[in-house]
């Protein structure tokens, strides 16, 4: 199941290309860890994590012999490194994230970019949380950097399906009073709530000094409402309806919606949070690559 | 003004118009449910947008709703018509009236005026299309028949008009109208006309007939209206004509004189001054200078000596003009032949009575070559054959039985002549409640007696009967009336008089037309000098003819009227008339109330004659209707007064007949307007509907940062 899981989310093809990049947070991270995020600080701490059963190849210097003197069988101890960098992935699975006009639903884009960047930053060594939510916390996964991790994180993205509405709002503050240290939260949302809870709920992220990234998913229909004629269109998270004539208020609805996207892409600049809008129409894999490497180059 | 659809079958395309509303509800309820992420964006644009849209829809509804119903009715070719006609395009089903009568022969521009209304004619053939159906009516009396039965096709029309000629008869507009709208009753074409072509003179307006319908513009349309065209030929004339003649025997003289007097009638704006010629017999027998008032008439009278044992037929003459058929009257002088005379008397009479005296009178040489008296007792009258005599002399016959009256009644209902004496017998009473009154003689007031007598006297002022009787103011033999009565001569022609009395011989015109005489005294010696006078037989002679003038019947008729002639007797052999030209048509023959000899329709003027076994007994002259003299025509004021004409519509002939007609038989046709608005409208339709830009919004899809 774990292995269908992983073969679902990270294709060969998006993993071989992960593999030649990284996500590297721009913030001062505190500690020292290993792989990309340095501490700037001295010393180190390393937490026991677990126990799993000894395999052929693993360090002898890890293996718990209190373990081994009870039950006289070989277990590694897992330590958690105590990470300077801690990303929370918040995958919005509200009702609106189930729209999708395409092959793909919102919420399904949301789910493979949360995969591709969990993988990327469990390669990194890096501690990775999930937390899915609608109107409220959903599912939350501390962050970890074991490899046990991905699977983990990976069954919870699966599990993940789109119901209820939208208060991202209250679920940015929660999550913002949660984080004891600094970290990485990386949204994965259509945003589709009002801005001025959206955005304070951001922003309170960047007040305790966490790295923000903002990835704004939306489907095709959604920027561009493709529609024509005469339709009945019914609210997928409240069942509301509405009818109108879709060709006539094509032009002021686009208008609307991208005054509201420069206002959410405004304000996230003011605040050093990193805008992403993507669009469902361009594949996820290449959405997320052109991102990192534009964030790579601008260092 | 209304709205005519000429295309009217094309309305049920309006129902067209309901298509959007149609589809619109169908679409409506057909409107698909898509699931959408959110309404946020769409309820933000709700207040302003959505609202704006649903008007919009609804705008374009309406558009184009009022497209396809605008196109619809331009299919129906709607019509703005006052009194005009039907479109060229539609089948349309005509009559042509066209003016035969004797004016259209008048002479104008070279040519007649009714070769000039052939060519107008020919003119509205040629509006003809296929499907068309077309009528030709004569609007002339007699009427002939020219096309009565109608034809789709242009060719038999054409010929119709060919085998047309102007004629001799009168003018009735109004009847052909009539006919015209008959035929057009059973006609299969929705649009029809009526062309009315000729002079329009006035005369030919008078209303013949009664219930013409009102034209198209006064009534609302119907399967029977039609729209009616005036086509005036021949620009107003003047015209000089003779308008009529009259003959009468001359008294006093031999015998076999006669005067015609002439009226000569000028219709023009000058006076004019012109010979008129007499002819009698082909023979010009007298000629005068005569001027004529601008719109006046003046009279001419000729002298004519003939032989009164036999018919005469004469002309008055005037020198031609451009309307040649009224420069000529004809008349004719009947033969003078014994007028059977019937005096009634008192039953057992003396001798020497009032019917004694007057049948003596009547034929003094008891030979009967002028009159033959029949003398009967009152009692007998009931038996007489009442058509045999001419003249019913009641002579002092005091006062009569129930048949007698009765036998009286009868003939003052077929109209005979009445001579009545009223003597020593005479029961005033009866005779005010039941004779007079019955034979239309005058009423008696009272009896009055003169020992000394009274003198009788000419009427002041003179009468001609009395020609050659008078010699100042006085008769020439001295007739005193000792006894008679006062009678009330009002109306009544008086001859004679008792001055300080009152009317002595007066003669009335009865209802039925007969002429009746009232003599105020008897022929008795002991009541007048009369019987002894000189003066006797020259009076009665003069009276008799005077009262028996008519017995004949009419000897002038216009064209057109059936020529009726009574006969002295009755005829023996094979009745047959010749016209003019020499044709011989068999008489119809009529008994009561007395024998008649008639001939329908005469066509032709001229002097008719009536021959009994190839004998000629009798003649007639048939001429023009003076109405056709005057040739001024009816102008649109005049048309308020002709039943229906209000909706006529006029067409000069001076310009294109066919232009004009299409204009008018378009009346104004709005099915342009109707299509310029419809192509309006797709074009608004088109704005409103257009959608509006794309608004293509600035940013892409690409990843962004969040560093500025």
């Amino acid at each position: 199941m774990a292995e269908e899981t992983f073969r679902r989310f990270l294709d060969p093809a998006v993993v071989s290309k992960l593999a030649t990049m990284d996500l590297r947070a721009r913030l001062i991270v505190e500690g020292f860890v290993a792989g990309l995020h340095r501490s700037p600080y001295k010393g180190f701490s390393v937490e026991f994590a677990e126990h799993r059963q000894y395999m052929p190849g693993d360090p002898l210097k890890h293996i718990d012999w209190k373990v081994y003197g009870k039950t006289d069988r070989f277990y590694i101890k897992e330590y958690e490194e105590e990470t300077n960098l801690r990303a929370y992935v918040l995958l919005d699975a509200s009702g609106s994230m189930g729209y999708g006009s395409d092959e793909i639903s919102k919420i399904e884009y949301g789910r493979y970019l949360a995969a591709a960047l969990v993988y990327l930053m469990l390669k990194q060594q890096d501690s990775v949380g999930l937390l899915v939510f609608d109107d409220r916390v959903r599912e939350f996964v501390p962050p970890r950097s074991t490899p046990r991790q991905l699977h983990v994180l990976l069954r919870e993205l699966d599990r993940a399906r789109p119901a209820s509405e939208t208060d991202i709002g209250t679920v940015l503050h929660d999550l913002a009073r949660r984080m004891r240290r600094r970290g990485l939260v990386i949204l994965i949302s259509d945003l589709l709530d009002d801005p001025a809870k959206v955005l304070p709920g951001l922003k309170h992220f960047r007040h305790m000094k966490h790295e923000v990234i903002v990835l704004h998913v939306l489907d095709p229909r959604e920027t561009g409402f493709l529609f024509d004629g005469d339709a009945t269109f019914r609210d997928m998270e409240t069942g509301e309806l509405m009818t109108t004539e879709a060709l006539s208020i094509r032009s002021d609805y686009l208008r609307e919606v991208e005054k509201w996207r420069a206002t959410l892409a405004r304000a996230c600049a003011e605040s050093r949070i990193d805008y992403v809008p993507i669009d469902t129409s361009t594949p996820y894999d290449r959405a997320l690559f052109s991102y990192l490497e534009k964030r790579r180059r601008l260092g | 003004m209304n709205v005519v659809f000429l295309n009217a079958g094309f309305l049920f395309a309006a129902l067209a118009a309901l298509l959007p509303l149609v589809i619109h509800l169908i679409s409506r309820r057909r409107t698909k449910t898509v699931d959408f992420s959110s309404l946020r964006f769409l309820k933000e644009l709700e207040r302003k947008k959505v609202r704006r849209v649903r008007l919009r829809q609804v705008l374009l509804l309406v558009i184009r709703s009022l497209i396809l119903l605008a196109v619809a009715l331009a299919l129906a070719r709607p019509t703005l018509r006052g009194a005009a006609g039907a479109s060229v395009h539609a089948r349309t089903s005509a009559v042509i009236v066209l003016d035969t009568s004797a004016s259209m022969s008048r002479k104008h521009n070279g040519r007649t005026v009714f070769d000039e209304a052939v060519r107008v004619c020919r003119e509205i053939v040629s509006l003809m299309d296929e499907g068309d159906q077309a009528f030709l009516v004569d609007a002339a009396t007699p009427r002939a028949p020219l096309l009565d039965e109608g034809t789709f096709a242009r060719g038999v029309l054409l010929d119709a008009l060919d085998g047309a000629g102007s004629g001799a008869g009168g003018t009735d507009y109004v009847s052909a109208l009539e006919q015209a709208r008959e035929l057009l009753a059973g006609a299969r074409n929705l649009n029809r006309e009526i062309y009315v072509v000729g002079d329009l003179q006035r005369s030919g307006w008078r209303s013949g007939s009664a219930g013409v319908e009102p034209a198209r513009g006064a009534e609302p349309d119907g399967p029977s209206s039609a729209d009616v065209f005036l086509v005036q030929v021949g620009a107003s004339a003047g015209n000089l004509g003779v308008s009529a003649v009259d003959v009468a025997r001359r008294y006093g003289g031999p015998s076999g004189h006669f005067s015609v007097t002439s009226s000569i009638v000028n219709h023009g704006t000058r006076e004019v001054s012109a010979p008129a010629k007499i002819y009698v017999d082909g023979e010009q027998v007298g000629q005068s200078g005569i001027r004529v008032p601008a719109g006046g008439t003046a009279t001419v009278s000729f002298a004519a000596a003939v032989d009164d044992a036999r018919w005469h037929a004469g002309h008055v003459e005037l020198p031609e003009d451009a309307l040649a058929i009224d420069d000529r009257r004809s008349f004719v002088i009947p033969a003078a032949s014994p007028t059977e005379v019937l005096v009634v008397g008192a039953d057992g009479r003396e001798a020497l009575d009032d019917a004694y005296y007057l049948a003596r009178a009547l034929d003094p040489a008891a030979g009967g070559e002028r009159y033959r008296p029949v003398v009967v007792d009152a009692s007998a009258l009931a038996a007489q054959d009442r058509s045999r005599y001419a003249l019913v002399v009641l002579a002092d016959p005091g006062e009569l039985g129930g048949e007698a009256r009765r036998w009286l009644e009868g003939r003052a209902r077929e109209g005979g002549a009445c001579l009545a004496i009223l003597g020593s017998r005479t029961d005033v009473r009866s005779w005010n409640t039941d004779l007079a009154p019955t034979l239309g003689a005058a009423a008696v007031r009272a009896p009055f007696e003169r020992e000394s007598g009274v003198r009788l006297a000419p009427a002041v002022g003179g009468h001609p009967l009395l020609e050659g009787l008078v010699v100042g103011d006085r008769l020439i033999d001295d007739v005193s009336v000792r006894r008679g009565f006062v009678v009330d001569a009002a109306n009544s022609e008086v001859l004679l008089e008792l001055p300080g009395i009152g009317p002595a011989l007066a003669i009335a015109r009865a209802e039925s037309g007969a002429n009746v005489a009232t003599l105020a005294t008897g022929l008795d010696r002991a009541e007048s000098d009369l019987p002894k006078s000189g003066l006797l037989v020259p009076l009665v002679d003069r009276l008799a003819s005077r009262l028996t003038g008519d017995w004949g019947g009419r000897r002038d008729f216009v064209v057109g009227e059936a020529i009726e002639l009574s006969l002295p007797a009755t005829p023996s052999g094979r009745l047959e008339f010749e016209t003019p030209h020499g044709e011989r048509v068999l008489a119809d023959r009529r008994a009561v109330p007395r024998e008649t000899a008639s001939l329908r329709g005469s066509r032709d003027p001229g002097v008719y004659r009536l021959f009994e076994s190839d004998e000629p007994i009798a003649l007639a002259a048939v001429n023009v209707d003076p109405a056709e003299s005057r040739l001024d025509p009816i102008g649109p004021s005049d048309l308020e007064e002709i039943p229906g004409g209000s909706g006529f519509r006029f067409v000069s002939p001076d310009a294109e007949i066919s232009g004009q007609i299409m204009e008018a038989r378009r009346g104004r046709e709005i099915w342009r307007a109707l299509i310029y608005l419809a192509l309006g409208l797709v074009a608004i339709e088109m704005i409103v509907a257009r959608p509006r830009a794309a608004w293509v919004p600035t940013g892409g899809t690409d990843a962004g940062t969040g560093d500025r």
